[in-house]
């Protein structure tokens, strides 16, 4: 439906102009180019002449015709290039070929620092309700993933997102943050600090919103096709049955890509989704190596053979603890645990626990959330 | 003619003696009562007029003006009945020149009922206790209810209690016998309600050792704690449970609190407050309520509290309002209250217990049930426990539910008595430390005593910054912390804090400790 062409100036503002309406969707969109010629054509109609050619209604023109003309394209541009970004059309040479491809391709990409196109990209994504066992996955894949010269895509949302994308931050690797929001915006606030550390670390933040664009709720599933677009393989961590996650994980198998999913306990409902995907046909996700593993042989030459294991994570010596410590550590790989329930099985005071605790938790090898450890750093005996 | 008679009046918890003037003259039948009476202190009037015709004596029909000396402070109660009716009888000349002379050097604080029965009156302790003081030098005999002998037998006053006006004017004019008014037998037995009250002990509590360690700490330093978790964890069982492992009062300390409950009128059966109060006021509570106030100031639950427990169940459903007026009383140990015309300090030297669920639908981090809330949600459920109030708390521990399976393992919890015994031991270092300044637990130590006596141990700097790095603990809250750490030393009998027991204060401080999934 594309055609080949180079645009005018007037024309590309037009149709960053055009963008405005979120609800403005590829395939109509070309629809009334055939009809009205260029958008600039279509920003002069009246309501009435859209919705005469019937491919929107006239409350859809209205709207259309509205927004376009609250929003002004060279403002978006001047925004855009003071934060170093840009703004990449459809028609443009370096448009993601892979969004490209898309039954509704994002018009208008508004793309913040340093987006490489030809980098294998993997989606890792999660709920926003995270447990200490996605987390620790969520971190191993996505250091495994970053390791291997993998680039990782998500959506800066709190819990499996941030995790999976602070990941990548703490060991300098590039990765992508496709937003619900303008790039303009940071969503959620506290994930401000996170968004600078992608762009210092040569990651991007990409969004298809008008730069101003405030979060609203019918942005994030939307989003999510591109997240799903721009990956090679979508790998879900944690989800509940019905989550954010699933839609990018269903969309990515409606664009042929392979999914996979980190298996769970099968009582958690944060790993409903994930579990119920593997039963569907998705691929079991055990470590980073799976997704390597499977990346076609052409792309094998990008991929860095590193040591995937983070300085920390190399420093636990398992062997260096205590026999309590030890005793500790079974109890509480298989669960969260109190301090209490420490205290009643090994049978210690509370100061001795406390200790015993602070130890494991300084060592990193434990963390603690709401007064239940769990272990910190994904790792076997 | 006119006449002068003694009484008291209250000003914050605080007597003062007031002068009751009565002129009677010649004029139109009026009575009128001046010196700022609030609706309790007119109303006497028709109470007096009833009291003092059905005692059989004469009401005269003329013109009546009583001024309640000094004049330019408010005066409320109805305790002024029985003074306003003397001065009325003596000023019509219905007493002998000798129960005039008596009367000089007596004071009345009774109500009256309209048959001319003498009923009890709301602060008396303090009342007394400001004539003992001092402030009324010329008095020797103090006339009030029987319903009130306990209280003045606290502030050590042997009163007067006749039982009506009739009574006590045949008194007066020495026709009845001063051993009929005086009644000592009214002995000061709280035994029996004690039992009544307790019979809650920590040994009920099964399980939840940490939570139980936290209280045990917070009852030897007098520390604040705030108790976190989902419903049914225990939280209001273990905090109802407090009083009974908090050390005894001292005899000042019960002086002041039954003076508080005295002014307020909630002395009621409990005669003298010898057991710490424990105020758990509801959620829905105003600021004024809360801290005190009023157009004629009255102490709030902190002030109500004082020298006990203070106990804020569903402390986040709390109005904002009500708990940002708390970080004053907290901070300084009173409440000022200041009107136009006068201020007045109430005491709220408290320890708070605050308790709320993490989160609206009270389920978040919990493996069994799912919770229902949204993070903004539960940002907000949060936030509504400010930083400046957060930083008055020392101890701030998660309570889990015990599963049933465990529940049933466990043996019956220490006994409340063992645990006091170790929280005495620990005041009494405290007591000992302090003996030369005006604090009276490690919570309230002042930065020099911190200096002076929670000197860090010497490993203790790897420890600290391993957890500050660790735990994202801040660097402002290791006042909170050496503070805490010196009240575990004491229990446990040690001299110097070692680095242990500012290990085990890391348990405590989850408000602010990093979480795992930020």
């Amino acid at each position: 439906m594309t055609t080949k062409m180079e645009l005018s100036q007037q024309e590309r503002l037009a149709r960053i102009q055009l963008n405005a309406f979120t609800y403005l969707r590829a395939d109509w969109f070309y629809k009334l180019i055939e009809v009205f010629g260029s958008a600039e054509n279509i920003l002069k109609q009246t309501p009435m002449a859209l919705a005469e050619s019937k491919i929107i209604s006239l409350d859809s023109a209205k709207n259309l015709l509205k927004e376009a003309k609250t929003l002004n394209p060279d403002e978006e541009i001047a925004k855009t290039e003071k934060v170093n970004g840009k703004i990449l059309l459809l028609e443009d040479e370096d448009y993601p070929e892979s969004l490209k491809t898309l039954k509704e391709p994002p018009l208008v990409l508004y793309i913040r620092g340093n987006f490489n196109p030809q980098a294998i990209k993997v989606a890792v994504v999660g709920t926003r309700k995270i447990t200490p066992y996605g987390k620790r996955c969520a971190d191993k894949i996505s250091a495994d993933l970053s390791c291997a010269g993998i680039v990782v895509v998500s959506g800066l949302a709190r819990g499996i997102d941030s995790t999976a994308q602070k990941a990548a931050v703490a060991l300098n690797k590039p990765t992508y943050s496709v937003v619900g929001t303008g790039i303009g915006r940071c969503y959620p606030a506290e994930n401000r600090k996170l968004a600078t550390e992608i762009l210092d670390n040569g990651g991007a933040i990409i969004s298809e919103l008008p730069f101003d664009k405030p979060p609203l709720p019918f942005h994030f599933p939307r989003r999510n096709r591109i997240i799903a677009g721009l990956s090679m393989f979508t790998a879900v961590i944690e989800g509940e049955e019905k989550s954010g996650a699933l839609i990018t994980a269903k969309l990515a198998l409606e664009q042929g890509k392979d999914v996979f999913a980190v298996p769970g306990p099968i009582d958690s409902l944060q790993s409903g989704g994930t579990n119920m995907l593997i039963r569907d046909g998705a691929t079991p996700l055990f470590s980073g190596q799976d997704i390597i593993d499977a990346i076609p042989m052409e792309f094998q030459k990008n991929i860095v053979v590193e040591d995937s294991k983070s300085k920390e994570e190399k420093s636990i010596n398992i062997a260096n603890l205590s026999d309590i410590e030890k005793q500790t550590l079974e109890l509480i790989a298989s669960s969260e645990l109190s301090l209490d329930d420490i205290v009643n099985k090994l049978n210690i005071n509370v100061s001795e626990a406390s200790t015993l605790l602070f130890n494991l938790e300084v060592k990193g090898i434990l963390a603690s959330k709401d007064g239940l450890y769990s272990k910190n750093k994904f790792f076997s005996y | 003619m006119i006449s002068k008679i003694h009484c008291t009046a209250i000003k914050g918890i605080d007597g003062f003696l007031v002068s009751v003037e009565t002129d009677v003259s010649a004029g139109l039948p009026t009575f009128s009562i001046v010196g700022l009476p609030d609706t309790e202190v007119k109303e006497s009037k028709d109470r007096v007029a009833s009291a003092i015709r059905n005692s059989g004596f004469s009401f005269p029909l003329k013109k009546i003006t009583v001024n309640l000396s000094p004049a330019k402070i408010k005066k409320s109660g109805s305790h002024y009945d029985l003074a306003i009716a003397i001065g009325i009888l003596s000023a019509t000349n219905q007493l002998s020149e000798n129960a005039k002379e008596k009367i000089s050097t007596s004071v009345f604080v009774a109500e009256l009922g309209l048959d001319g029965h003498i009923k009890p009156a709301s602060g008396i302790l303090p009342m007394l206790m400001a004539i003992k003081e001092g402030k009324g030098k010329q008095i020797n005999s103090v006339f009030l209810s029987y319903d009130n002998l306990n209280e003045a037998i606290i502030s050590k006053t042997q009163p007067f209690c006749p039982i009506s006006l009739k009574d006590l004017v045949y008194f007066l004019e020495g026709n009845l016998t001063a051993d009929k008014l005086l009644n000592t037998t009214a002995a000061i037995s709280n035994e029996e309600e004690k039992l009544e009250v307790h019979g809650l002990d920590f040994s009920e509590v099964k399980g939840q050792s940490l939570a139980k360690r936290a209280l045990e700490i917070a009852a030897a330093g007098s520390h604040n704690i705030l108790l976190s978790g989902p419903p049914g964890t225990g939280k209001s069982m273990l905090a109802k449970r407090f009083n009974t492992i908090l050390p005894p009062l001292t005899h000042d300390e019960a002086l002041e609190i039954t003076r508080v409950y005295s002014v307020c009128n909630l002395l009621g059966k409990t005669k003298f407050m010898d057991e710490r109060p424990f105020r758990d006021p509801h959620h829905t509570i105003s600021d004024i309520a809360l801290v005190g106030g009023g157009s004629n100031p009255r102490p709030g639950e902190v002030t109500l509290a004082h020298n006990g427990v203070l106990f804020l169940d569903e402390f986040a459903e709390f109005s904002r309002a009500s708990l940002e007026v708390l970080r004053q009383p907290m901070e300084s140990f009173n409440v000022t209250i200041s009107r136009a015309k006068e201020s007045v300090n109430f005491p709220s030297k408290f320890t708070l217990i605050a308790a709320m669920n993490p989160c609206p639908c009270g389920h978040n981090g919990q493996a069994e049930r799912m919770c229902r809330c949204t993070p903004a949600q539960i940002n907000r459920y949060k936030g509504k426990i400010s930083g400046p109030l957060l930083d008055r708390i020392d101890l701030a521990i998660n309570l889990n539910p015990v599963k049933y399976g465990d529940w049933k393992k466990l043996s019956e919890g220490e006994s409340s008595t063992n645990i006091k015994e170790r929280v005495v031991k620990a005041r009494d270092i405290q007591v000992e430390r302090f003996k030369n300044s005006k604090t009276t637990a490690n919570a309230f130590m002042t930065n020099k005593e911190m200096k002076q006596f929670c000197k860090l141990p010497d490993d203790a700097g790897s420890v600290l910054e391993n957890a500050m790095r660790k735990l994202g603990l801040s660097a402002r809250s290791l006042d909170k912390i050496l503070k805490t750490a010196r009240t575990i030393a004491d229990l446990e009998g040690e001299p110097d804090i070692k680095s242990s027991h500012i290990i085990e204060v890391f348990q405590y401080r989850t408000m602010d400790r990093k979480g795992v999934a930020e």
